[in-house]
């Protein structure tokens, strides 16, 4: 009995023992992969570091307001966040690759859907980055210009504009997830139409004579203007 | 034999402006004769001329030129005698060339007998025939034509003690043509020099043979009704014969000496000429094209006669102030230069001895509306020196040779009625006759060749004249036409390459022919007819239809 | 007199403008420039339906010069915005040539070539110029001046006071400067001067200007170099060309020509005006650091006549809507002002903006320091640039304000002391802007 016994786990601590060797080399051959990876990584975060400094990236984002919004989490610049996002989604896919290697066979295939998805990741940071961008320069356009024009409530219009413009994009980023589709698209459907009647009601009714004042000065020879006063030109 | 017959030959004629003491002096005296002349006419022949005009041959104390007759029926003892000219005439005839002559109407050389008697006291039977007052009031307001020496046009005259009318130099008394006697005279004067067979008189100034108080005594009416008389007779009695008006009016004020055809058959056009010069420095036909806009039509058989230079000063008289200082600034920086309000230096000189621009000017002239007249020496490119008095800096001896005397007369240089030109660039040895001869291209051989196709065509002296007026207003552009003869000339004034679009849709479908090649040129189609032509280069093109 | 220091100018390249890339001339403009030829002066009329003005405009130009260059080779180039009014027509009219006989023809020594050239179908004050310095260019003229089709107070001799300088003087650029009222044109006596005279140190009255005359060298080097195709390049060619004239060293100086004729038709309005001028002003100082950031102090330039006079005459102003307007700015734009402006700056502009229309001040430093804190922002460009610009107007207006409240019963000269004291504060605190332009805020 006893013998049966030692000569059982004899050769079950063989076949460890063998299984462990065939296993072996892959796992070497996984830490290789993950050091490769990670020198790698290390370049690529370097280049696009240089490369995000070179076109003034971290301008760019400070335009889009994305700066200010890190610097409020306490996070550091962008063009460091981007980098180190970088170098961690690099050096994960090695060690994924590594790992793949190992020939684990579940995990292979969640592995694969991992890098399919990587693309539309960065595709919905890139929309996310410059919806930002474009909300902020034409929220600031529209105050610049309703101030100058003397339109009333600028600062109302500037904020309904970067509103309209974030949502805009934040429904286009949730498409290219693939998160509830069908949803987001009708959700901002339904709330931008909202919007878009709301001022049309708003500005039809409360705002009639405003529009008539609006069109008025744009498109009709200023009569009022000559019989009080002198005109001055500013040049 | 020249046909006597052809009334209006002077439509066609080329005409070669002489003086004879400058031309050739046959007996070594210094001075040029007639019979060195008549030695020279093989050479007018062969430059192609068809006339020549000579300037005062007869006896004159010479204080201008000539232009102060001392006897109107002969010739001065240095240039000859009448058998001389006779012979002159003669040899002229013969060679198919015609014989201008001048004729002074308005006034004498206090020499002469007429005055020397008139002057010598006032009961004399010639008194009359001069211009006399107690004062010199009269006549007010006439202007100087010799500012630069005469301050006044009565002189006083210590003989007879009281003032006598010149309108030129004191020494010039003018003739009293309120009197008969000098007008039938006159008339003789003229008949003598007809019977001899001269073909022509230009008529030195007429416009102040007639003077009235209360006018500024030129082209009076009674000046015009003496010259109608004296063509009236001409046609009678010589017909063939020509009248030349030397005048310098504006065009409008020489019309009247036109008339009807029944005064001058030709006049000379002044204003047009210090209009060429100004046009080719300014590189602008404007001044050009005014002119002969405001040139008033004249009848078919009268002709405007054109010229570069003369033996005058280029006269700045009919220009405006603006235009008069421009000229003066660019063609007589050298004060010297000037005198009597324009300047008096030859062809070449004053187009900096350009090769181009003196070939423009010639072509201009030989193809403007008129007769064209070549001062002499100005076919080789003569000199001039501004250091002799008075005009006499364009009258110096012709160039014939390197040699003794530039070929003009075998005497010692020092006894030449003027000194020769001399500096390397215009002096004898440089131009000459001879020299030029030899070379097919030098200027005397491109006259030649230009005089040439000139005569080929009547048009150029008979035809219409219609100015063209492209964008481009460098280019001086007009067609000429005659019977079925239509040709196109186009100048560039401008020293620099130009490129000029002509408007010659009337002519559709006509060929362009270069005249002086024969070469054909594109023909005209509806669009703008592109020509590009070189620094001051021209072109004549006769246009044929096949 | 001590003229602006000059740096060594190479002589006058004739280069070969490059035409195949143009459509700025088409042939039918071409063949107008071949039939005018190489000519001594042109004369530069930019128009757009202009027909009530422009006039007397080109009658004086014709008699400036025939009058005084009768013998140079001119002609007059009408740079035409697709007029529907006939002004074209009215400046061929002023051709003299032996086509059309007019009494005048013969006062004329030479041909006057009046020409005109359709650029676009709008307004386009960019190409105009362009292509007046083309022409110049081509035809090979020594000096060219721009008259502007409103200047109905021309005279001749202006003409001449324009182009003597830089025909016969050997001058680059004559400015005009004027008699004008002295609450007209605010936006160059409160901030174009000043600040030009600076930051660059040289008392150009009139940077914006609509008559001036310029050489060829200077044409030529501003029409290859300028990048034409830029929008916001072409609006702000006026200002522009004065700040390549003075970068490049060229010599400038200024004629006086009279009173500035009142625009009769309705003023600029202030955003394009500040982006014609300051932010032309601003995008010069990019690349000219150097040269700029050197100076200080300001010299004269040499003037021929007035360098500027005031006139009184009375004026009804609406003072209100400026006032409001600059309120109204300060609040709403707080957001744009806090990248734009320090915060000292900032809570200084926002007491200014609690004071009631009677006890208004917008002080003179704090104006410099605003508009040097501007110019900063602009050259970081921390939000778009024309963002920057357009939120200049409101402050402007504040300034403004006061300008007309403290010059309300001003005589001349006591206008001209303010004017010259607001200069002075601008130079004094150009170390400020120095301070500012590269450091943190």
């Amino acid at each position: 009995m006893r013998e049966m016994i030692v000569s059982e786990l004899t050769q079950a601590a063989q076949e460890l023992v063998r299984g462990f060797a065939r296993f072996l080399p892959r796992l070497i051959v996984l830490v290789i992969i993950a050091f490769v990876g990670w020198v790698i990584a290390y370049l690529l975060k370097l280049v696009v570091r240089s490369i995000l400094r070179l076109i003034k990236f971290d301008r760019l984002s400070e335009n889009a307001g994305a700066s200010q919004l890190l610097a409020k989490a306490a996070l550091p610049s962008s063009s460091e966040l981007v980098s180190r996002l970088v170098f961690w989604v690099a050096w994960l896919g090695f060690i994924l690759l590594g790992v793949s290697a190992l020939g684990i066979l579940g995990l292979q295939e969640q592995i694969a859907h991992f890098f399919l998805f990587l693309p539309r990741l960065f595709v919905a940071l890139f929309i996310m980055f410059f919806g930002l961008l474009a909300a902020s320069f034409f929220s600031r356009a529209a105050l610049l210009a309703a101030v100058n024009s003397n339109l009333p409530s600028p600062r109302l219009l500037s904020i309904a504009i970067r509103a309209i413009i974030i949502v805009f994009a934040l429904s286009m980023v949730l498409e290219v997830l693939g998160i509830a589709e069908e949803t987001m698209l009708v959700a901002f459907g339904i709330a931008f139409g909202a919007i878009m009647l709301g001022l049309a009601i708003a500005f039809g009714t409360g705002g009639k004579e405003l529009a008539q004042r609006f069109l008025e000065r744009r498109f009709a020879p200023r009569h009022e203007d000559k019989e009080n006063e002198d005109e001055l030109s500013p040049l | 034999m020249p046909a006597k017959q052809d009334v209006f030959w002077y439509k066609d004629a080329v005409i070669y402006q002489v003086h004879v003491r400058t031309f050739y002096d046959s007996n070594g005296d210094g001075i040029g004769d007639f019979q060195g002349l008549e030695q020279k006419l093989d050479y007018l022949q062969e430059l192609g001329i068809n006339a020549i005009w000579l300037m005062p041959f007869f006896p004159s104390p010479l204080r201008d030129d000539g232009y102060d007759i001392a006897e109107h029926r002969s010739v001065h003892a240095s240039y000859g005698n009448l058998e001389d000219f006779k012979r002159f005439l003669k040899s002229a005839h013969e060679r198919g060339l015609r014989v201008i002559i001048e004729m002074v109407l308005n006034h004498t050389s206090d020499q002469h007998a007429w005055f020397q008697q008139s002057r010598s006291s006032r009961d004399n039977p010639y008194r009359d025939w001069y211009v006399w007052n107690d004062t010199d009031t009269k006549y007010k307001g006439t202007r100087i034509i010799f500012l630069d020496t005469e301050m006044s046009n009565w002189a006083w005259d210590p003989i007879s003690k009281s003032y006598y009318w010149h309108r030129f130099f004191s020494h010039q008394p003018d003739l009293n043509y309120d009197n008969p006697a000098v007008r039938e005279e006159m008339w003789n004067v003229m008949k003598f020099w007809l019977e001899m067979g001269i073909d022509g008189f230009r008529l030195d100034a007429v416009p102040y043979l007639v003077e009235r108080e209360g006018t500024n005594c030129e082209n009076l009416p009674e000046t015009h009704a003496i010259i109608k008389d004296l063509r009236r007779r001409l046609d009678e009695q010589f017909p063939g014969r020509m009248l030349l008006a030397e005048a310098n009016q504006w065009p409008a004020d020489l019309r009247p000496y036109f008339a009807d055809g029944d005064e001058f058959n030709m006049a000379f056009h002044f204003p047009l000429m210090p209009r060429m010069f100004m046009g080719v420095k300014l590189e602008d036909r404007k001044p050009i094209t005014e002119i002969l806009q405001q040139t008033p039509e004249i009848p078919a058989s009268c002709q405007w006669c054109l010229f570069l230079r003369n033996h005058d000063e280029l006269t700045l008289e009919m220009v405006t102030d603006i235009e008069r200082d421009y000229m003066y600034d660019v063609y007589a920086e050298n004060k010297t230069m000037r005198l009597n309000l324009g300047i008096r230096r030859r062809l070449a000189p004053l187009l900096d001895n350009d090769r181009r621009r003196i070939e423009l000017m010639n072509g201009m002239l030989m193809s403007l509306p008129g007769t064209p007249i070549i001062y002499y020496g100005d076919e080789i490119g003569m000199g001039d020196n501004i250091n002799l008095g008075d005009r006499n800096g364009v009258r110096t001896p012709m160039q014939w040779s390197g040699g003794w005397n530039g070929g003009f007369s075998i005497a010692d240089p020092e006894s030449l009625y003027a000194p020769l030109i001399l500096n390397p660039v215009y002096g004898y040895p440089a131009i000459n006759v001879l020299s030029q001869r030899r070379t097919p291209h030098s200027l005397l051989s491109w006259m030649r060749r230009i005089i040439a196709v000139r005569r080929s065509a009547r048009v150029f002296g008979n035809g219409s004249i219609e100015f063209l007026y492209p964008a481009n207003h460098r280019i001086l552009a007009y067609v000429r036409r005659f019977e079925s003869d239509t040709i196109l000339v186009v100048n560039n004034l401008s020293s620099a390459a130009q490129a000029v679009e002509l408007d010659l849709r009337r002519f559709k479908g006509s060929i362009l022919i270069e005249m002086f090649g024969k070469n054909i040129f594109p023909r005209v189609g509806e669009l703008p007819y592109l020509l590009t032509l070189g620094p001051y280069q021209f072109f004549w093109f006769r246009l044929r239809k096949i | 007199m001590t003229e602006a220091s000059t740096q060594e100018r190479s002589p006058a390249l004739r280069t070969e403008v490059k035409l195949s890339e143009e459509t700025l001339l088409t042939d039918e403009f071409l063949r107008q420039l071949i039939s005018v030829g190489e000519i001594d002066i042109l004369v530069g009329l930019p128009t757009h339906n202009n027909a009530k003005t422009v006039g007397p405009v080109v009658s004086a130009i014709q008699n400036g010069i025939l009058r005084w260059f009768p013998r140079e080779r001119a002609a007059i180039l009408n740079a035409d915005a697709g007029s529907r009014d006939g002004t074209p027509e009215v400046v061929v009219s002023a051709s003299i040539d032996d086509v059309q006989r007019r009494d005048f023809n013969r006062a004329a020594l030479r041909t006057l070539h009046s020409i005109s050239h359709q650029y676009g179908n709008s307004m386009a004050p960019g190409t105009a110029l362009r292509t007046i310095m083309a022409a110049a260019e081509l035809l090979r003229a020594r000096a060219c001046a721009v008259i502007s089709p409103e200047s109905t107070t021309l005279q001749p001799e202006n003409l001449q006071a324009l182009l003597r300088p830089v025909y016969r003087d050997d001058f680059d650029l004559v400015l005009p400067t004027y008699a004008r009222h002295k609450f007209d044109g605010l936006l160059i006596t409160n901030l174009l001067y000043p600040m030009t005279r600076a930051v660059y140190g040289l008392r150009i009255r009139e940077p914006y200007a609509s008559d001036f005359a310029f050489s060829d060298r200077l044409g030529s080097q501003f029409l290859a170099q300028t990048p034409w195709n830029d929008d916001g390049v072409r609006a702000g060619c006026e200002v522009r060309f004065a700040m390549a004239a003075i970068a490049g060293g060229f010599r400038i100086s200024q004629a006086f020509l009279g009173t500035k004729p009142h625009v009769e038709r309705h003023a600029p309005d202030l955003v394009p005006a500040l982006r014609q001028t300051i932010g032309a002003l601003f995008a010069s100082m990019e690349p000219n650091f150097a040269l700029w950031s050197a100076k200080t102090g300001s010299q004269p330039i040499p003037t021929n006549g007035a360098e500027q006079q005031f006139t009184l005459e009375p004026l009804r102003v609406n003072r209100k809507r400026l006032h409001e307007g600059f309120r109204t700015g300060v609040a709403e734009l707080e957001s744009v002002f806090q990248s734009i402006l320090s915060p000292n700056t900032l809570v200084e502009l926002q007491q200014v903006a609690r004071l009631e229309e009677e006890d208004f001040h917008y002080p003179a430093d704090l104006w410099v320091k605003t508009v040097y804190e501007f110019a900063a922002a602009h050259h970081k460009a921390v939000i778009s640039r024309d963002h920057i610009i357009q939120a200049l107007a409101s402050l402007f207006r504040g300034r403004a304000f006061t300008f007309l409240v403290e010059n309300r019963n001003s005589s001349a000269s006591e206008v001209e002391n303010h004017v010259e004291n607001l200069c002075l504060e601008f130079e004094r605190l150009k170390p400020y802007l120095l301070e500012i332009w590269d450091g943190g805020k």
